[in-house]
């Protein structure tokens, strides 16, 4: 892990785009950052603009109008970037799979680091989530691609907690 | 004027063009109307019985199809329905646009959903599909096959 992912993972700022969803996603998005779940004690931040975001949180079955602009949202993101994909919509279209507008799940137009699944996922589900991706990414740093213990393992995750508190 | 005296006057005004009169509930009123006379009534309901347009809805029923306009009488509390039936070998009704500058986006939506011709529609151009989406393909038509070769429609599990 470069010094870049390292610093990235500190406070990851997210930034949070609906592309075709009932908003009820968007809802449960805007529930973690409120106090009673408070996502901001890991450092994360809703970002208003997609140049300062390091996550981009993708909800929603993405519609044909939609696919050029996830796109060029993804590609004016600074690298390196996570993308976690919310709700069933945006894991695999759910209900609308076989809409005449929906003809692409999201992790085939860009990379999708982790899904969240749930129609819509609870808040809790979505913290669980990120702090997957972020202890996916921590792990790399301390194992060094070597195999750990499950017992290592799971010291490196509290620890990967402890220090992004 | 209540409301039984709104649909009298709506009955007796249009005689001739009312097709069918169906009270399904008193808060709901289906009247099948002649193609034609689409303007003069929706002008009468709208101007002089002072109702609101709320939406149409376009239906694809196989044999026909159909445009409900739904005109809402606040103070009677009741939603009257002005339905016309087109063949499916003439898609072709007068714009509302007209009347009420409500029914402009309706219109375009159903035009490119269902491929409903509106004469007299001042701006046909599509409302919600894609630059890209071919001509003459109608997503809400019973018929519709997909068009798209490259479109996925498995979960990939």
């Amino acid at each position: 892990m470069g010094i870049k992912t390292r610093a990235l993972l500190k406070s990851p700022w997210i930034f949070h785009m609906s592309t075709g969803s009932c908003n009820n996603c968007d809802i449960e998005v805007l529930d973690c950052l409120t106090p009673r779940f408070d996502i901001e004690r890991f450092g994360m931040l809703l970002a208003g603009s997609i140049k300062h975001a390091d996550v981009l949180v993708v909800t929603g079955a993405a519609t044909r109008q939609c696919i050029p602009k996830i796109k060029r949202v993804y590609e004016q993101m600074p690298k390196p970037c996570f993308v976690v994909a919310i709700g069933e919509c945006a894991l695999s279209r759910g209900l609308y799979i076989q809409s005449y507008n929906c003809p692409t799940p999201i992790d085939k137009i860009i990379p999708v680091d982790v899904y969240i699944p749930g129609c819509p996922p609870k808040p809790e589900a979505i913290i669980a989530g990120i702090l997957k991706l972020i202890n996916k990414v921590s792990d790399h740093r301390v194992t060094d691609g070597s195999e750990a213990s499950p017992a290592a393992r799971n010291e490196v995750r509290t620890r990967g907690i402890m220090e992004l508190r | 004027m209540n409301r039984q005296e709104t649909l009298n006057n709506i009955r007796e005004k249009f005689k001739g063009d009312i097709k069918n009169f169906l009270e399904r509930s008193p808060k709901r009123v289906y009247i099948e109307i002649d193609a034609n006379a689409l303007i003069p009534i929706a002008t009468y309901i709208f101007k002089d019985l002072g109702a609101r347009f709320n939406i149409a809805s376009g239906l694809d029923t196989r044999q026909h199809f159909e445009i409900l306009y739904h005109f809402t009488f606040e103070a009677l509390d009741m939603i009257v329905s002005l339905r016309v039936i087109l063949p499916r070998d003439k898609l072709e009704i007068a714009s509302l646009t007209c009347v009420f500058e409500g029914a402009n986006w309706i219109e375009r939506e159903i035009n490119e959903m269902l491929g409903i011709k509106f004469t007299g529609h001042p701006d046909l151009r599509r409302l919600l599909l894609p630059e890209d989406w071919p001509e003459g393909v109608y997503p809400l038509r019973r018929d519709y096959k997909e068009w798209d070769p490259n479109a996925i429609r498995d979960r990939g599990v």
